[in-house]
């Protein structure tokens, strides 16, 4: 979702190249003034449809996907240079309606994954929708009717554009984003009985490591400090003295240490190995097995120190800055279902612990 | 039908991105509610004011297409702060999301709004 896919690209050329094409027409063709709003949403129409040109060249293999690209895109151009046709606002509102729509169902039916210059493009087609509808000043045609269907359809559409690429992304992640905000390292597919071994020697120093941070009193006397809030079901205890030092996956010095909090104290659950630059992935022993991962586009507050995702029009919640954390890789003491050095703790796990 | 002697649409333009800045609020806002339920207990507080923001951006929005003086200097302010966020965050290194969408929502968004409100300032009383 914040990728660009790279049979897109050529799409975010296109659009960037028409804008000042479209600027160029409007300001050298010799029409009737029309408001600013309608030459707005005829240059942002002009952008949409140059997008979707663009992108026929990279999808010529999907017939059906290309043909509705060229239909699409000629609409746009065309209609972005119709704007003192009698009938442009209706014909405009219904053409931009429908592309979303026609969007969101390939997205549902799963012919295409939602990335950068799908959104941009959404976003552009929105707001040419709200140009288009919206009356100015001294405008009387249908003005009463365009306000209503303005203030319902435009944040309706809009909302429901951003959750279904949302929900989209989240319930079918790429093979590198595994997890919700976590891009994962590449490795080879399956791991070689070298690498078997690497990660199970790599397991078991980081074991015998940080054993006595079993008493949790230790590892705050090394240093390790609760980095978030207590009230959540695990807290990563952090080591500045290690993150600043850089050791890079040494399991005597841990960048942090994971505790579960249960209602008899933190109860160690593992390690976690930290580099100290964003997308410098670290040294991978065990191959698919021990895979670094790097959380990208989370919010982040200091408040506490929590995180939340960040939307998919690049939006965090008031007093929450996007932020990209290095990469990471955890080391489970316990048995976790996902495996020794899973993303993740299995809640479950942490609930068993809290009971016992 | 369009008049030739149109008007420039300018505060209409802007109730229309700002209309769209307070559902992009709207929706960061509600995304962080299931955190809240999850433990993160100083996320409700945000959730609360990005919320609000949404709501006053959306109360901005109707105040400049009301050609209001006050709305159209809180418009600028707002916008200025974001556009200030935003090249903050693109210095620091902290991996803030450089795509067009984020340069679109962050950037262009809040820069054509000053731009709009700051050429039609007799329009407003």
């Amino acid at each position: 979702m914040f990728d660009i896919a790279p049979d897109h690209a050529v799409g975010l050329y296109a659009g960037l190249l028409a804008l000042p094409l479209a600027l160029l027409a409007i300001r050298f063709r010799p029409t009737p003034r029309v408001p600013g709003t309608v030459l707005g949403a005829s240059v942002l129409m002009a952008m949409s449809g140059a997008i979707h040109i663009g992108l026929v060249w990279t999808h010529l293999d999907e017939t059906i996907t290309a043909a509705l690209f060229v239909i699409n895109g000629l609409a746009y151009l065309t209609l972005s240079q119709l704007y003192s046709w009698r009938w442009w606002r209706p014909a405009s509102a219904a053409l931009i309606t429908m592309t979303l729509f026609g969007y969101l169902g390939y997205i549902v039916l799963g012919f295409d994954a939602a990335d950068q210059v799908a959104l941009a493009t959404k976003i552009l087609e929105l707001t040419a929708l709200g140009l288009v509808l919206v009356p100015v000043a001294g405008e009387r045609p249908w003005r009463r009717r365009r306000w209503g269907i303005l203030v319902v359809a435009v944040p309706l559409l809009t909302v429901v554009t951003i959750s279904v690429a949302w929900i989209d992304a989240l319930a079918r992640p790429d093979t590198q984003h595994v997890h919700v905000g976590a891009v994962l390292q590449q490795t080879n597919d399956v791991a070689t009985p070298e690498q078997e071994a690497a990660a199970k020697q790599l397991y078991d120093q980081t074991v015998v490591a940080i054993a006595p941070y079993g008493d949790w009193h230790k590892a705050w006397d090394a240093g390790f400090r609760p980095g978030g809030s207590q009230s959540l079901p695990s807290t990563h205890w952090m080591n500045q003295r290690n993150v600043d030092a850089g050791y890079v996956m040494d399991p005597t010095h841990p960048q942090g240490l994971v505790y579960a909090n249960s209602k008899h104290g933190p109860v160690l659950l593992g390690a976690m190995f930290q580099m100290k630059n964003i997308n410098n992935f670290g040294p991978d022993p065990g191959g698919p097995l021990t895979a670094w991962h790097q959380h990208e586009n989370i919010c982040f507050t200091p408040f506490g120190f929590e995180f939340s995702l960040m939307t998919p029009t690049a939006t965090c919640p008031f007093g929450a800055i996007d932020i990209t954390a290095s990469p990471m890789l955890h080391v489970w003491i316990v048995d976790n279902p996902g495996g020794r050095f899973a993303i993740d703790i299995d809640d479950k796990v942490v609930k068993r612990i809290d009971q016992t | 039908m369009i008049k030739p002697e149109a008007p420039s649409g300018r505060p209409e333009a802007v109730f229309v991105l700002l209309l769209l800045q307070c559902l992009f609020w709207l929706i960061a806002g509600l995304s962080a509610a299931p955190f809240v339920l999850g433990g993160e207990i100083h996320m409700a507080g945000l959730v609360l004011a990005t919320l609000l923001l949404a709501l006053g951006t959306c109360l901005l929005a109707i105040g400049v297409l009301w050609r209001r003086r006050r709305a159209r200097s809180l418009a600028i302010a707002l916008e200025v702060v974001c556009l200030f966020g935003t090249a903050v965050l693109l210095l620091i290194p902290l991996g803030f999301n450089k795509g067009p969408v984020s340069m679109l929502v962050n950037a262009a968004l809040p820069l054509t709004i000053i731009v709009l409100l700051r050429k039609d300032g007799e329009a407003f009383s």
